[in-house]
């Protein structure tokens, strides 16, 4: 049986009749279980275009399915249903709905590489694991997820003030992701660092916390990366027609 | 039309090429690196060969006999061409031997290599006594001593075949098909099934090429009558759990993990460029492809001609190719001689 058939006997699709004759037949009880149809209509026949058109997920066309990447797979080891290959074929058969499903565990990838060593023909599955979460976050499927969290809270501070100055990123990314930054190892961390580390680089850390550190001369280049990750949103956008999304959510709203 | 016509290789290739020569008088010179004749199915002791089931050492053989009676054919053992100079009709070449041979024209059948599985390490070549190759299963069945795990030399009740160990596999280079394999390992499967009836055999792969009438004879044969198993699969590791070799991966039909035991994994390796090609290239002035083979510069004009007028290629030079056509190609070239040397009288 193909894959993409295995959809239709999940447990919602079976149904028995306690009376039920068919024919003149009777077909009662569970020795006739029925496995109902179902048509699938929903296919997206844009799915695979728009992975590829997110970074890490330019190589998906080149799969064929030998499955390196899902036994290599450090999650797949925890998590059987956790199948970059599986979703490879669903993003490239365009069976947007049925990828939908695990929408919820695509994002647990670890990024651990083993499946780009391991695929003969450089598909770069972490990468498309990867553009996949984040076409789950565009598409409004998902949250955003931590990492992605992360990402922006420090992407932000770069292009800002061309540095990285941790605890603001730690707040941040505590305060977005929900998190109470007054955690127990971090109180534990900060205590230690106040006894160990020397007076002239706490002192250095304290006036980094307060004043943010700059980059001399920083508001060109901060323009020119600004300008390139807008160019870079907007390209996605369009790929992914999140324009069009909106609309009709609007229309879905007004009527 | 007194210089002989120089063959580098007594394969098939070189082989047919000779003989063809022989057939219309034109001598020949057979430079040979190893100690004899025969090639890769003579020198790796190939079983039964595809298609025609006949054994290597007696339809190879046979034609290394065929050669070697020809009294216009000369042939050179454990020798290499080290420096070659001229043109078409007029080359030299010195041998690694201190002798000289004046050619009219030359025809490389200087073969391929067996790829060296040792650069799979995650498929246990080197680290388990039980992983093969279908070279070294090829010689169990040929030595008449039968398929066997080499760690104890006991009868294995499970054997797994996996495909395409050192094709198609960017992760090392290799790119291309070897077209070969899938047949060869449903006839190794065969032959397995018909000495061990008890022995289940699977063979792991990402597409099954047997191509043309290979098919039916091999593939379906394979399955139909020989109860052979095909999963498709590309394996994630090969290890051991002290007694039996562990192999995992996903069978991607069904989407279910698999790790299952076996007593024996044989790799299906492919066909490497030579590993002296970039020699060849450079002592004879010829290009080698992308891939390292060498070059055919001409598809339809003359056969097998490469990048220099007056040498021509034929066989597993150019690329993966079947015993079969490396004897047409080696007759061809023969051919492609003979009217290389008219066009040059009538220049």
């Amino acid at each position: 049986m193909p894959i993409h058939e295995k959809s239709l006997i999940r447990p919602e699709n079976l149904t028995t009749h306690e009376e039920l004759t068919l024919d003149g037949v009777d077909v009662s009880g569970h020795w006739s279980t029925f496995i109902e149809t179902r048509v699938v209509n929903d296919y997206n026949e844009n799915l695979q275009e728009e992975i590829a058109a997110l970074p890490g997920g330019e190589e998906i066309h080149r799969c064929w399915q030998c499955g390196s990447c899902t036994n290599a797979c450090t999650v797949n080891a925890i998590n059987e249903d956790f199948n970059p290959r599986y979703w490879i074929y669903l993003i490239r058969m365009g069976m947007e709905s049925e990828l939908l499903r695990d929408k919820d565990i695509i994002w647990q990838c670890v990024s651990c590489n083993k499946c780009t060593y391991a695929c003969p023909r450089d598909v770069f599955p972490e990468g498309v694991m990867k553009a996949t979460a984040h076409w789950l976050e565009r598409k409004g499927h998902t949250e955003k997820s931590p990492s992605t969290h992360f990402d922006e809270v420090f992407t932000e501070q770069i292009v800002k003030t061309g540095k990285i100055e941790e605890s603001r990123t730690m707040r941040r990314f505590f305060s977005r992701t929900g998190q109470a930054l007054a955690q127990p190892w971090m109180i534990e961390m900060v205590k230690r660092m106040l006894r160990g580390l020397p007076i002239g680089l706490l002192t250095r850390m304290g006036l980094a916390t307060l004043v943010a550190p700059k980059t001399n001369d920083w508001s060109k280049a901060s323009a020119a990366i600004q300008e390139y990750i807008d160019e870079q949103h907007e390209k996605q956008a369009q790929a992914l027609s999140l324009a069009e999304l909106v609309e009709t959510a609007k229309q879905d709203v007004a009527a | 039309m007194s210089k002989p016509v120089l063959i580098i290789g007594g394969g098939p290739a070189g082989l047919a090429a000779a003989h063809s020569l022989a057939t219309v008088g034109k001598e020949s010179v057979i430079v040979e690196k190893e100690d004899r004749l025969g090639g890769a199915p003579i020198l790796s002791g190939y079983a039964k060969l595809v298609p025609t089931g006949e054994w290597a050492k007696d339809a190879i053989g046979g034609m290394v006999k065929r050669v070697e009676a020809e009294s216009s054919v000369k042939v050179v053992t454990g020798t290499k061409v080290t420096d070659f100079d001229g043109s078409p009709g007029n080359f030299t070449a010195k041998l690694s031997n201190g002798d000289a041979v004046d050619a009219e024209a030359v025809i490389v059948c200087s073969g391929f290599t067996h790829f060296d599985s040792v650069n799979k390490p995650e498929w246990g070549f080197g680290t388990y006594e039980d992983v093969v190759t279908t070279t070294q299963v090829e010689q169990m069945i040929s030595s008449g001593q039968g398929v066997r795990c080499p760690s104890d030399d006991r009868k294995p009740q499970r054997v797994a075949i996996l495909l395409c160990v050192g094709s198609r596999d960017r992760q090392i280079g290799r790119e291309w098909c070897s077209k070969i394999c899938c047949t060869v390992s449903s006839n190794i499967a065969m032959e397995i099934r018909e000495e061990l009836p008890d022995c289940h055999v699977y063979i792991y792969y990402m597409d099954i090429r047997t191509f043309g009438l290979y098919e039916t004879k091999y593939y379906w044969k394979s399955q139909e009558e020989f109860k052979v198993k095909y999963i498709k699969a590309r394996i994630a590791e090969v290890t051991s759990d002290g007694e039996k070799l562990i192999v995992k991966g996903e069978d991607t039909l069904v989407k279910r993990p698999i790790t299952i035991p076996f007593d024996m994994v044989v790799h299906a390796i492919g066909m490497d460029p030579n590993v002296d090609n970039p020699e060849i290239s450079e002592t004879l002035g010829i290009d080698l492809e992308t891939h390292g083979f060498i070059d055919v510069a001409n598809r339809y004009g003359a056969m097998g001609a490469t990048s220099r007028p007056g040498v021509y290629v034929a066989g597993s030079a150019t690329g993966p190719e079947t015993i079969d056509d490396s004897i047409a190609q080696g007759h061809a070239a023969a051919m492609a001689v003979l009217s290389g040397a008219r066009d040059l009288k009538t220049a």
